[in-house]
């Protein structure tokens, strides 16, 4: 899958089906929810990113385990994530 | 299969670990949370940098994980047993109240059920109720989780989620005899802070509330001051439960309830979140972090502090016991192979409070491998990490141990 299209859909599933953005802080997104950690400061590695939305963390959910993203998904966003956050 | 995790668990945990296990099931959360879009009361200006609500902590004695998670330096714990508020790390699960969330402080209100007289007490009003000063250590359930091997989730805490505070408050002892008692069927004593309601997120999974074993109560207090100044937010101002022994989440932020209830909290900070389970598993049934084990480490010299000048050195690190007295502490300069005896310097805070140590040592040049092991309750460190899958309650001396360089 080009790099671009799945960019395209991580950014798709941070800002709708995740709604990553209502807890998270990432530039790129422009997004300043402030309940979780603020991703630009803590530039995950994509298989953190990928650990942390399959099983959720605290008040996060689990949106691997509680089958709210597929992996195709969660692959998606943790690439853009992690490439939204070490430019 | 899971009785004998179970077993091995309890039996050769069950000294330390001494939650009830309760077997209830785990509930399959499958809702999404109602998530709302929340203004970001804490604007961070630079990425490194220091978030607001902490902009008047000490950068340079502090690791900078995210604006939720930041560590003291190993060199920064402070070497006169209390660490200064500058230094002391913070673990946020919910965003730490802004002064207008919080509004009139001496007007906050906490209310105490589960007693003969339920009351609702304004902060003023607990003043009045009595006083007392308290030395004791806060340290996160995952602090060490960065010497775990295996990839665990969350911050990857090495020695500095831990400090050792001066409380003041009322003790919670009192709090409970102005109410008339405890409920006699009551088995837990469960505090809820109230810094999950500006987020406006589903109580069930953002509402900090934990329940410990109530006998707590005897040794508990509720704290307005830190190290002689008021309970600043970011450290769950203006109130706080302290729950003397036991892991920091249990020492609830933003306190607006404490209830002597007959089961524990259900919401998931409680039910799911801070179990100590094998890898691969979870769920209630595990124990949950509740009493800190015995634990000491080395803060100075240690790999931060640079290389070390040949001739006398001293080693110089805190110990502690967890819940009983911390007796003793052993310093080995060579990996552990020969150890000997350290002194305990300085103030005895009392058992929840930990001792600082010395060992004098009279270095040549060269490479050492440093570690310190502390015995209390009975109890010794072990060289080793309980493995478990989130990383918490490591106390294993071997991966606390530091390299030196001898010149």
């Amino acid at each position: 899958q080009a790099d671009s299209e799945k960019m395209a859909l991580g950014l798709d599933v941070y800002n709708n089906k995740a709604a990553c953005g209502a807890c998270h802080i990432l530039k790129a997104a422009a997004s300043e929810g402030n309940i979780g950690p603020n991703l630009d400061i803590l530039k995950p590695t994509e298989e953190q990113v990928k650990l942390i939305v399959t099983e959720g963390l605290g008040v996060m959910p689990a949106f691997g385990e509680e089958g709210i993203l597929t992996s195709e998904e969660i692959d998606a966003v943790s690439h853009y994530v992690f490439t939204s956050t070490n430019k | 299969m899971k009785e004998r995790i179970m077993k091995k668990i309890d039996t050769s945990k069950r000294n330390f670990l001494t939650g009830s296990v309760t077997l209830a099931g785990v509930a399959a959360a499958t809702s999404v949370l109602p998530i709302s879009i929340v203004n970001a009361n804490h604007k961070d200006s630079s990425p490194k940098g220091l978030p607001d609500f902490i902009s008047w902590k000490d950068r340079n004695a502090l690791i900078v994980h995210s604006d939720k998670g930041i560590e003291t330096h190993r060199s920064a714990i402070g070497e006169s047993l209390i660490t200064p508020n500058r230094n002391i790390y913070i673990r946020n699960n919910m965003p730490t109240m802004s002064d207008t969330q919080i509004g009139d402080r001496n007007n906050w209100k906490v209310s105490i059920k589960g007693v003969k007289n339920p009351k609702t007490f304004s902060l003023a009003q607990l003043k009045k109720l009595g006083h007392t000063t308290m030395a004791t250590i806060l340290q996160c359930s995952g602090n060490g989780r960065g010497f775990f091997a295996h990839k665990v989730r969350g911050s990857q805490w090495k020695t500095g989620a831990a400090a050792c505070v001066l409380w003041t408050g009322v003790p919670m002892k009192l709090v409970v005899d102005a109410c008339g008692g405890v409920d006699k069927d009551a088995v837990f004593m469960t505090s809820a802070g109230v810094d999950h309601e500006p987020t406006g997120l589903d109580p069930k999974k953002a509402k900090v509330e934990r329940s410990v074993p109530k006998k707590v109560y005897k040794d508990a207090m509720l704290a307005w001051e830190m190290n002689g100044v008021p309970l600043p937010n970011a450290h769950g101002g203006p109130l706080r439960m302290v729950t003397p022994g036991y892991f920091g989440i249990n020492n609830v932020k933003h306190l607006g309830q404490v209830a002597f209830t007959t089961t524990e909290s259900t919401v998931k900070y409680m039910k799911s979140s801070y179990r100590i389970s094998p890898i691969g598993k979870k769920g209630s049934q595990y124990p949950s972090c509740w009493e800190m084990p015995v634990k000491s480490w080395i803060t100075r010299p240690t790999d931060e502090t640079g290389t070390v000048k040949s001739g006398n050195v001293q080693i110089v690190g805190v110990a502690m016991g967890g819940m009983k007295k911390v007796r003793s502490v052993k310093v080995s300069i060579d990996g552990g192979q020969s150890w000997k005896k350290a002194k305990f310097v300085g103030p005895d805070l009392g058992k929840y409070a930990w001792r600082q140590f010395v060992l004098e040592a009279n270095l040549t040049p060269g490479n050492y491998n440093l570690a310190s092991k502390a015995s209390g309750g009975g109890k010794t460190q072990p060289e080793l990490r309980m493995e478990n899958r989130r990383g918490y309650a490591h106390n294993g001396w071997k991966d606390h141990s530091v390299n030196i360089k001898v010149v």
